[in-house]
């Protein structure tokens, strides 16, 4: 093969890039959860023979990019290369091996030229539905969580394994569609293998072996130069959090060493593991800790496993961001979703035009369950968006997800796949923490149900007390809220919705960032002029 | 009579505008540069120009065509209307909520494409209607009375109204259209309902939005061009493309001129399709690469594919979520951010990148000698050889060699590599980029890229055909003659054609046929209404009817072609079928044992033009062909070889050569590679026939 000389380097990266977009977009049109085909909850990833990142699909989600090499390596230490198989393909959703909860399947297959094994194809996905209790923040052990699937192999050297499938079926609402998904998945695992197999043909590469070594070592050298530049020395940050009762805040604690070209995260004084489902497994720790560093340090660069050598990351166990088994991990988003936001918060004052101020995240979600007038039972998964916290420089997007990259669904859409009624859905004024730079602003909607029978509903829903907090001077982002029929509902437990009953969701505003008083009036101008900011409020 | 059809092409720089001589076959072109101010000035300078030069006369040319970017640039440089937004009560955020993702995850201060209408001109109607159509809520016509005031004080000449739902029940927005338009007499408006009647509200509002914002614009445009041409005594109707590549009127214009965002784009694509036609080919690849992008189109059979939403005006390097979401008829293509002005330089990581950032024409590239300082894809062509210094451009533009191998040097140094490498990895980048787009793009359709026949068009097109061939497996390419003004001549191709669509929700087993039938025969009646108005032959229109379908479930549905009506309960095992065929042809398996549903139906209406003779250049002799030889860069080859420089005009029918080769004429350059076969065929195009063992 011709020398890997930048160009043959770029020419291959964006080649590999290309092969898992392709597969994303398999899954999109094939896919049958509105999860996959309209909030985007997948990704698609390239990794070498060892389970290191090679690449992944452009619009991916940042926790899954963290967890699937892990998935791969996770095959490897279970099967041995000598244990898989052309055609074998390899499914879990085990939180601690795969992405933090049951709700994702994770899927693997090795890729082999010839007898070979050369790279692996992995994609995960949120299955619309896995069993258990409906997605429930109520569940004190992973045993009330769903279907487990351990590593398996669920095609062997082609041949798919009937009893898994059958088993799958029984277990979930939703059989349909969560087998679908899996196919949709499988799809797209087949498609990326061969698109690799073409390209080495196409560049005689016997094995990716080479390149791997050499992309990941300059996306390393790049990550350890990026780190030496920020000031050696040990940066603490600590946050409080809704926590399950008012009365008892979660603490959220990081010391960030950043020493010479390595950074380190130590998690130690964060809350211990809770009896409900918001523990955060820490390959979901791990993967939110590495997204936070390349979004301050490295944000241009394609991502792949070499960025992340430079990063260590250690939690306690049985704390909320290191849970073992058999905690309930099913809302672990609602937890690790602020860990981007410890890293910026430590990281503010050597880097304070790198950060951001705190996001109205983590998600949003509402999961009901109910029984359509024809008697089918339906499953369905809405996801919401709080403000992005300002940057110096910049005031925070308004409704948008981060640090995941879910859609919404739309209202029509919605409304045709439950009986909802949607009676507003609109920016939440005021709710962006003030500052030279706003932060963005939260969404409100208020849903009713047109349901003859009851709707079970669960919610994930944070920052409800403790605020998005800003940065620099600036405020705090307004805090959410869920009520129902206009009273604060609990939302770490499910309700049961009769006809004309009606769900608020407010999202919260993300942090400010600097003085208000440094803001420019231009901006102070257009915010009231578009009622972004209400003058008789403040 | 009927003696000429008339092209005009406004694109950001040019002004095209081709004569079709019938009788002699000839065809007579005139470039001048567009008038961004008043656009139909160019327009009329050109016109003037070649009715004066040949002497014809006005009433003798039988049609003038038009497709023009005017409207895509207004989007693009927000130059649009002053424009509101009427929506559901506790809805009008949703234009600017949008689907909450992001297009890069990296970037904290990513932005979402900022919506037209800002929030302050955005207003709420009282009224609802549910997903199934049924009216919540009666719409309060008196309230309109205010938002007309506030519109009127707000000097707005605009309005998009967008109610949720609209796509089952139009009632709402057309009684709120009424009355709006009755306040408010000057108002241009735009409903949802008629402009893009699909499920997804803020794609819908974004589209809406897209076409009250160009609404005026086109209307003042339109009427302009209209009303000179007629002082011309040019009578003959004025027809305008469509993205789909079909004809309209102008009415069909006004109302919607949306559907005119990609109609240059879209000639450029029928060009290449009659290019296949006349050569036989039954599947084409059509590339067109101009300064600032390359286009890449699929054309299956006869026509190219037809897409049925894109997106407008891309914020960020043409990233996929950065634009706005159109949904209308469009010819499936995409915009890579890939041309002759596109700058090279060397990433953080030390990485050679090629574009999308883009010279344009000012600066310019650094061999132009404009003050470009960054080295582009065309300096790099220059360095190769590919390019010839002298008579660049017809002679417009005194090339500065110099200039553009120091800035290679420089950008080599950085790099660790030499010139030559550099300029060959510039130019093997941006196919790469190419070819990327085009995999995916084809892998989409479920196709293989081995099967296709690249037609090459644009300035810079036939300069990168032939490695990018290579990348993607094609062993043919096609160069027609004038590559350059292809846009315009496939003004000249277009079949009239009308597109309709509306939403029919049904699973395949509850669909009741005679509804369906008679919603489909409503879209026909509609869509025959405006081919007449065309001053065509309705009765002539071969109609076409199409339906979203999906399996019951999926968010996505496939359009699928479907047999030819009336339908009854017994077409729905043929409906069946033919959604079986497609959805095996894109994903390649159906999952097994779920229904099937109709989520909005189409019709597509074609009325022909009739075709007018080709213009083949009388090849001279071919002793005379090669005009020179220069060092030339092939990779094959080890480097830079001496090379044949062949003149297209002196190259006759049936000639043949073997590569290595560059092939020029006044508008473009063919480079052909070491060993490749070429000839000009009885159609008077260049033939390349990539040899066996490239890849």
């Amino acid at each position: 093969m011709t020398a890997l000389d930048a160009v043959t380097l770029e020419v291959i990266w964006n080649r590999m890039i290309a092969s898992v977009d392709e597969a994303a977009k398999a899954i999109v049109r094939t896919s049958f959860s509105t999860l996959s085909n309209e909030a985007n909850d997948f990704a698609c990833v390239l990794t070498d023979v060892d389970g290191q990142l090679l690449a992944q699909n452009s619009g991916s989600i940042p926790s899954f990019i963290g967890t699937l090499p892990a998935t791969v390596r996770h095959t490897l230490d279970r099967f041995g290369r000598d244990g898989l198989e052309p055609g074998d393909v390899i499914c879990t959703n085990d939180p601690w091996l795969g992405t933090g909860h049951l709700n994702d399947c994770s899927i693997v297959r090795p890729i082999f030229r010839g007898d070979e094994l050369i790279a692996f194809a992995a994609t995960a996905s949120h299955m619309p539905d896995i069993g258990g209790r409906i997605r429930s923040v109520e569940a004190r052990e992973i045993f009330e969580e769903g279907f487990h699937i351990p590593l398996l192999k669920i095609f062997r050297a082609g041949v798919p394994d009937e009893t898994f499938f059958e088993l799958l079926r029984t277990q979930v609402r939703t059989p349909d569609q969560t087998e679908g998904d899996i196919h949709a998945q499988i799809t797209a695992n087949y498609l990326i293998e061969d698109r690799v197999l073409t390209m080495t043909a196409e560049y005689g590469l016997d094995d990716l072996v080479d390149l791997s070594r050499e992309l990941n070592g300059r996306t390393e050298a790049a990550m350890r130069d990026a780190i030496r530049k920020v000031p050696d020395g040990v940066y603490d940050y600590k946050m409080l959090t809704d926590g399950l009762r008012a009365e008892a805040p979660f603490t959220f604690a990081l010391r960030l060493t950043v020493k010479d070209d390595t950074i380190h995260f130590d998690f130690d004084g964060t809350s211990p593991v809770q009896p409900r489902s918001i523990n955060c497994p820490f390959c979901y720790t791990y993967a939110m800790s590495a997204y936070a560093i390349k979004c301050a340090l490295l944000p241009d660069v394609p991502n792949n496993s070499g960025m992340l050598r430079p990063i260590t990351v250690t939690a306690p166990e049985n704390t909320l961001l290191n849970p073992l088994p058999p905690a309930s991990v099913g809302a672990r988003a609602s937890t690790g979703h602020y860990v981007p936001i410890l890293a910026f918060g430590a990281l503010a004052e050597v880097l304070p035009d790198r950060v951001m101020a705190a996001a109205g995240s983590p998600l949003w979600n509402c999961t009901q369950s109910g029984v359509r007038p024809n008697g089918q039972p339906y499953a369905t998964n809405l996801f919401f968006n709080g403000g992005m916290g300002a940057t110096l420089g910049s005031d925070g997007e308004s409704a948008i997800s981060w640090p995941s990259n879910l859609s919404c669904t739309p209202v029509e859409v919605a409304e045709q796949t439950a009986p909802l009624l949607f009676h507003y859905k609109r920016l939440r004024p005021n709710s962006g923490g003030e500052g030279q730079y706003r932060g963005g602003l939260g969404e409100d909607m208020l849903v009713e149900s047109l349901s003859e029978s009851p709707i079970a509903v669960t919610f994930m829903a944070e920052r409800t007390r403790h605020a998005a907090p800003g940065l620099a001077g600036g405020g705090d982002g307004e805090v959410g809220a869920v009520e129902i029929n206009g009273v604060e509902a609990d939302n770490r437990a499910q309700h049961h919705l009769e006809r004309g009953d009606r769900i608020l969701i407010a999202t919260p505003g993300g942090g400010g960032y600097g003085s208000p008083e440094a803001r420019d009036e231009a901006r102070i101008a257009e915010d009231l002029r578009q009622g972004y900011v209400r003058g008789d409020d403040r | 009579m009927n003696r000429y059809a008339m092209g005009i092409d406004i694109g950001g720089t040019f002004t095209d505008v081709v004569l079709y001589d019938r009788e002699q076959g000839r065809r007579l072109t005139r470039k001048a540069l567009t008038t961004p101010g008043d656009p139909a000035e160019a327009v009329l300078d050109a016109v003037d120009q070649v009715l004066a030069d040949d002497a014809i006369a006005p009433e003798e040319i039988e049609r003038v065509v038009h497709a023009t970017t005017l409207f895509t640039n207004a989007l693009i440089e927000h130059k649009g209307a002053r424009t509101a937004l009427l929506t559901t009560e506790g809805f009008r955020d949703s234009l600017e909520i949008g689907r909450e993702r992001k297009y890069d995850l990296y970037d904290l201060a990513a932005k979402k494409p900022q919506p037209l209408v800002p929030r302050d001109l955005r207003f709420e109607a009282v009224e609802r209607i549910l997903a199934d159509g049924s009216i919540h809520r009666a719409l309060d016509g008196e309230a309109l009375a205010e938002v007309a005031e506030a519109l009127r004080q707000a000097d707005v000449s605009s309005l998009a109204i967008v109610f949720l739902h609209s796509y089952r029940n139009d009632s709402h927005e057309r009684a709120a259209g009424a009355r709006m338009a009755e306040l408010l007499p000057d108002l241009a408006i735009s409903m949802s309902s008629d402009v893009a009647p699909e499920i997804r509200e803020f794609e819908r509002a974004s589209t809406t939005v897209a076409n009250a914002y160009v609404k005026p614009l086109a209307r003042d445009y339109l009427d302009a061009l209209g009303e000179r041409l007629g002082q011309r005594e040019i009578t003959a109707p004025l027809l305008l493309m469509l993205s789909s590549g079909g004809l309209t009127h102008v009415g069909e214009v006004r109302r919607s001129p949306v559907q005119m965002l990609e109609s240059g784009p879209a000639a450029g694509a029928l060009a290449a399709a009659d290019i296949g036609r006349a050569e036989g080919l039954d599947h084409v690849l059509a590339f067109d690469m101009g300064g600032t992008t390359a286009k890449l189109c699929l054309i299956d059979g006869e026509e190219p594919a037809i897409a049925y939403r894109f997106e407008a005006a891309r914020e960020r390097r043409f990233a996929e979520g950065s634009g706005l979401p159109v949904r209308i008829s469009t010819v499936e293509l995409i915009e890579i951010g890939a041309g002759g002005g596109s700058i090279a330089r060397l990433d953080a990581l030390g990485l050679l990148k090629a574009g999308p950032d883009s010279a344009g024409s000012v600066p310019g590239p650094v061999a132009y000698g404009r003050g470009g300082i960054a080295p582009t894809v065309t300096d790099a062509d220059f360095a190769l050889g590919y390019l010839a210094a002298e008579g660049f451009a017809g002679g417009a533009i005194e090339v500065d060699l110099p200039g553009c191998h120091g800035a290679l040097e420089k950008l080599a140094s950085q790099a660790g590599l030499d010139e030559e490498k550099i300029a060959w990895g510039v130019h093997d980048l941006v196919n790469e980029n190419m070819a990327s787009a085009a995999l995916v793009h084809i892998a989409e359709k479920g196709r293989d890229p081995r099967a296709y026949t690249l037609v090459a068009t644009g300035g810079a097109g036939p300069v990168h055909a032939y490695y990018m061939a290579r990348k993607l497996g094609i062993k043919r390419i096609v160069c027609p003659r004038n590559a350059g003004v292809a846009s315009a001549l496939g003004l000249l191709l277009a079949p009239a054609r009308v597109d309709r669509t509306a939403a029919f929700a049904a699973a395949l087993d509850e669909t009741d046929w005679s509804e369906l039938e008679d919603a489909f025969q409503e879209l026909e009646a509609a869509a025959r209404q405006v081919i007449a108005d065309t001053g065509m032959d309705a009765g002539q229109a071969k109609v076409q009817r199409l339906a979203d379908m999906r399996n019951v479930g999926q968010g996505f549905e496939l359009v699928v072609n479907l047999p030819d009506g009336p339908y009854t309960a017994a077409s729905r095992d043929s409906l069946l079928q033919a959604y079986a065929q497609a959805y095996q042809a894109h994903f390649t398996r159906l999952p097994p044992n779920v229904p099937t549903a109709i989520a909005a139906i189409r019709v597509r209406l074609t009325a022909p033009v009739e075709k007018s003779a080709e213009d083949l250049s009388k090849g001279s002799v071919s002793a005379a062909a090669e005009k020179g030889q220069r060092p030339v860069y092939f990779p094959e080859a080890g480097g830079m070889v001496t090379t044949a420089i062949l003149d297209r005009s002196a190259m006759a029918i049936g000639d043949s050569f073997v590569g290595p080769a560059v092939v020029e004429e006044a508008e473009s350059t063919m480079v052909i590679g070491p060993g490749a076969k070429f000839h000009i065929s009885d159609n008077g195009n260049l033939i390349i026939d990539l040899p066996e063992d490239a890849s």
